[in-house]
């Protein structure tokens, strides 16, 4: 349990070493000093917030409840906790050196080809779950157009490459056609549930 | 004793038909499918199978459920063992000695060794929830608002401490899990809190739509963001489950089998500490600690026993106190509310039957991984050849459904992104998403066992600690917390040091 309760970065005697490289998902990387800080410092933010709003919660004295359960209590105690919490860390990335010229680090930050294709997939997504689905186009509909341009497009520097656009944009048409029948088949037609 | 056979009898027997059969033997491949391909965990998946089998009678849809949440830690396995990434978390102990066995061209062999040790240790955690759930929510009838407020705080916690490498993060993600669950009506008063006025808001923050997003639609965007293909390790040799080597290895097994379902019994802890644990012990005792990580059969079945024989582990507390064991099985726990069934410690007196049903269809599912195993290795990792950018979208388009399939709002859709996009953030700062889970499931039973418990001491917060088993699990809560604080950590190291020192002192001295 002591291993595990302070893992090795997290001691304020060890010094930050930069990852060697990135993993894909992220987690789990000793992230620099001042990245924990600035999160430290927004998570004490927001238990500040969370407290007062707690606090300033409607005690129900007109209804006459017993005081040690007005809605406020839990979430008092949660505001307070992520402060406490939030404390502990900004200590910690302080004491680390997080507002050292060292403590800046190499944050896990996305390379440029990662960021462009994360802003392309999120606004993809969204698009489809905001703008397309549930006002009024056919759920097979939606989801075979947001299948065939997510494929085409993600797949589109290959198939450039390739010369092989047009052929890629065939395949993406057919896959999206397909996964959307397939989708609404089984969920609306098989097992009777409600799409958007 | 004699009405828990009968109903295990009956229990078996009901499910010895071709509609059961079918469902059951779905439900594993499915989760077998989603489990082979890196990123989309058990939650995932039982979570979207949960809205599709929400129409299907209750017994028909937890037995799907069950089977998926036992295929696909049983499929993460195989991308473990030929790609060197873990299917599920879960799964993670195997990548050293399965990938290394792969690359000396054993891979057949090492899906084998998974294959035998998944079934044994399925089987024997089967063994454990048969026998002890009963007991179990029988001690739990006498359990008030004060140990069902330690019991929520230290699953939680237990959570947070344990999933991921950083227990301060894990906390943060749990306090903020427990924060969100108290969005929405409260339920003492229905009074509603932190809505601002919108009222979808009213009826919380669901759960299949959070989930959905932190495990679903943030996976799509961290695995799509990332351009990196994979490759894939070819097999060449038998896949044959290998239990020529399970009754070499019998004493792995049991010790894994054992330590499997102690670590799902202990609410929040989840399945890679399972196999971790296992893994580390099976090291410890071994005459050959040397090739642990270099392809060793021993560290490969202990791992894959440990791992699964915690999923019955997990369902066990989650049946008999309500309290889910690992993130899996607080979905698990969410659908059985969603058809009826609630489980904690009246679920004896009220669906007596449920909980042996629940043992058969564990018993159906470990049979169906051994069958898929036996006859189905080689079609089934074609699924691992799918391009990336074919098949994340259709996840998408899943996790889409998924979020609005169980209350038909959009604005569970809308949250679905909000939270996906929010967890691939907090992910990439290595913020584990268990504990948020964790927190979300229980934040409810938090909110009123802490108020129902105050209204009953009249506002004193004695019996919160002196109460024998609040007190066991207050100490274990506060020190676990406390021993992140460097001083304390210190001390506590200090005075157990001080202590072994003089205990070796006063035995006898060994001369040569």
């Amino acid at each position: 349990m002591t291993d595990s309760a302070t893992p090795p970065h997290a001691s304020p005697a060890a010094p930050y070493e930069e990852p060697s490289s990135a993993p894909a998902h992220g987690a789990d990387v000793a992230q620099p000093p001042r990245t924990d800080f600035i999160a430290a410092v927004l998570w004490i933010a927001f238990g500040i917030a969370v407290a007062i709003a707690s606090w300033r919660m409607d005690r129900l004295t007109n209804q006459d409840i017993n005081p040690y359960t007005i809605p406020g209590l839990l979430p008092g105690f949660l505001g307070l906790a992520l402060i406490l919490f939030g404390g502990l860390m900004l200590i910690r990335s302080w004491r680390a050196g997080a507002l050292t010229a060292t403590g800046r680090g190499r944050p896990n930050r996305m390379t440029a080809s990662e960021l462009r294709r994360f802003a392309i997939i999120t606004a993809l997504c969204v698009v489809f779950g905001v703008g397309l689905v549930g006002h009024g186009l056919p759920f097979w509909a939606a989801a075979s157009l947001y299948v065939a341009t997510t494929i085409a497009t993600l797949q589109y520097p290959q198939r450039k490459a390739a010369g092989q656009v047009a052929r890629g944009i065939v395949v993406a048409i057919v896959i999206g056609l397909c996964a959307g029948w397939a989708i609404t088949l089984v969920f609306q037609d098989i097992f009777l549930v409600r799409l958007p | 004793m004699f009405n828990g056979l009968e109903y295990l009898g009956e229990a078996y027997l009901s499910f010895l038909n071709p509609t059961s059969l079918m469902y059951g033997m779905g439900g594993a491949l499915m989760g077998i499918l989603v489990g082979c391909m890196p990123g989309l965990s058990a939650t995932l998946c039982i979570a979207l199978l949960t809205t599709l089998t929400i129409k299907l009678p209750t017994n028909d849809a937890i037995l799907i459920l069950i089977c998926s949440y036992v295929g696909t830690l049983y499929g993460g396995s195989r991308s473990a063992i030929l790609l060197n990434i873990p299917g599920t978390a879960a799964n993670a102990a195997s990548c050293a000695d399965g990938y290394a066995l792969a690359r000396r061209g054993e891979a057949g062999r090492a899906i084998g060794i998974a294959t035998s040790g998944a079934f044994c240790g399925t089987l024997f955690g089967v063994l454990c929830l048969a026998a002890f759930t009963a007991s179990l929510a029988e001690v739990a009838l006498s359990f008030g608002a004060f140990e069902f407020f330690w019991l929520a705080l230290f699953g939680v916690t237990m959570s947070g401490s344990l999933v991921g490498s950083d227990p301060l993060k894990g906390w943060l993600m749990g306090a903020l899990g427990l924060f969100v669950a108290q969005i929405g009506q409260e339920g003492l008063y229905a009074y509603d809190r932190f809505t601002f006025g919108i009222h979808e808001l009213s009826g919380g923050i669901a759960l299949i739509p959070a989930l959905v997003g932190a495990f679903g639609f943030a996976e799509v965007l961290t695995v799509l963001a990332d351009p990196v293909e994979r490759k894939l390790v070819e097999l060449k040799d038998s896949t044959l489950p290998r239990f020529r080597e399970v009754a070499q290895y019998w004493r792995t097994v049991l010790r894994s089998g054992a330590i499997g379902v102690m670590t799902g019994l202990l609410p929040g802890v989840g399945e890679d500490s399972g196999a971790w644990m296992s893994y580390a012990a099976a090291k410890a005792t071994t005459r050959e600690p040397e090739k642990f990580g270099k392809g060793s059969i021993d560290g490969l079945m202990a791992a894959e026993t440990g791992d699964m024989s915690s999923i019955p582990g997990h369902i066990i507390p989650a049946l008999a106190l309500g309290i889910p064991g690992s993130a899996p099985s607080a979905v698990l726990l969410a659908a059985m509310i969603l058809h009826g069934v609630q489980p904690g410690p009246m679920l004896m007196v009220t669906h007596p039957q449920f909980v042996y049903h629940v043992v058969a269809m564990t018993t159906l599912a470990t049979i169906s991984i051994l069958i898929f195993g036996l006859f189905m290795v080689r079609p089934l990792l074609y699924v691992l050849r799918i391009r990336r950018t074919v098949l994340m979208p259709i996840i998408f388009l899943l996790t889409t459904v998924g979020a609005f399939a169980t209350q038909s709002r959009l604005f569970d859709v809308y949250s679905m992104l909000a939270i996906g996009i929010g967890a691939f953030f907090l992910r990439r700062k290595g913020y584990p998403m268990a504990p948020f889970v964790l927190g979300l499931v229980l934040g409810s039973l938090l909110d009123k066992s802490l108020r129902r418990g105050l209204v009953l001491s009249d506002g004193s917060l004695l019996p919160f600690f002196t109460r024998p088993i609040c007190a066991v699990l207050a100490t274990i809560t506060i020190f676990t917390m406390l021993m992140y604080v460097p001083l304390f950590n210190r001390t506590v190291k200090r005075v157990v040091g001080g202590a072994l020192g003089s205990l070796r002192r006063l035995l006898p001295v060994r001369r040569a």
